[in-house]
């Protein structure tokens, strides 16, 4: 019974956002760090020292990054303490969720669209 | 370039502590790293300017907090990507080459609006992916 339970934390993990237990490999056997639902993660590696992070803040998805070879990064920021992080997307992650992190900006760009027009 | 006036009223309504001192006019000029401009740190709309308004590039000086100056790195930072804060305010998020920090800043009134538009289309530029997102809808 505890063997099931332990197995089950090594293998899963709870969303931080939305609830959903997560097999922490993913189809493409990658690994797993935030929601294929809600892209959520929680901050448990601490960048600058290497190693586990005590913070475990829920890390709320910011941007979509996009690397030369055309692949795309999800940025994270901890709601707790500010740390950034930058992630692999993973084939099976939610697409709309995704494409509508990509257009957010553009919902409310800075300056009149208009200003673009005589290129 | 025309500005809406929200935006402007945005950029006015707090200036923030800056670390940097005073110096003289030119002591606060910088050469942008990816572009090689001439950059004076003052900059419509924030305290304190940290990216080149022309190429967006930057340096990796700061630690934890925006101006601390407190990195040893030094290295090259790209503007990797664009969101838009809770308030609608554009944010550039920049990653160093050299050791792969991320920070995130605000834009500058004077920022190249070619090159914030060009960053915020870069995860559309890819159609196949649109295409797939559209079929699943
Ligand atoms: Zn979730
Ligand atoms: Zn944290
Ligand atoms: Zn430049
Ligand atoms: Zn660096």
């Amino acid at each position: 019974m505890s063997n099931t339970s332990n197995t089950l934390k090594i293998h899963t993990f709870t969303c931080a956002w939305c609830g959903l237990t997560v097999t922490r490999n993913a189809a493409d056997d990658s690994v797993r760090n935030h929601c294929p639902s809600c892209l959520h993660s929680r901050h448990v590696t601490d960048h600058v020292e290497g190693g586990p992070s005590d913070c475990e803040g829920r890390m709320t998805p910011i941007a979509i990054a996009v690397l030369r070879t055309g692949d795309w990064m999800l940025v994270h920021r901890c709601v707790r303490c500010d740390e950034l992080t930058s992630n692999p997307v993973c084939a099976d992650d939610n697409q709309l969720m995704l494409m509508r992190m990509a257009v957010r900006p553009l919902a409310q760009p800075p300056f009149p669209l208009e200003a673009l027009g005589s290129l | 370039m025309p500005r809406r006036t929200r935006r402007d009223e945005a950029h006015h309504q707090r200036r923030k502590e800056v670390l940097h001192a005073a110096g003289g006019h030119r002591a606060n000029d910088f050469r942008c790293v990816g572009c090689r401009l001439t950059v004076s740190v003052r900059a419509p709309g924030t305290a304190h300017r940290n990216h080149c308004p022309n190429c967006l590039a930057s340096l990796h000086v700061d630690r934890r907090i925006p101006g601390d100056r407190d990195s040893a790195c030094r290295g090259r930072m790209e503007a990797v990507a664009i969101f838009a804060r809770q308030d609608g305010e554009w944010m550039i998020v920049h990653q160093c080459l050299s050791c792969d920090e991320l920070s995130t800043n605000r834009i500058a009134g004077d920022d190249n609006v070619l090159a914030l538009m060009q960053l915020a289309l870069k995860p559309l530029q890819d159609t196949e992916r649109a295409s797939r997102t559209l079929l699943a809808l």
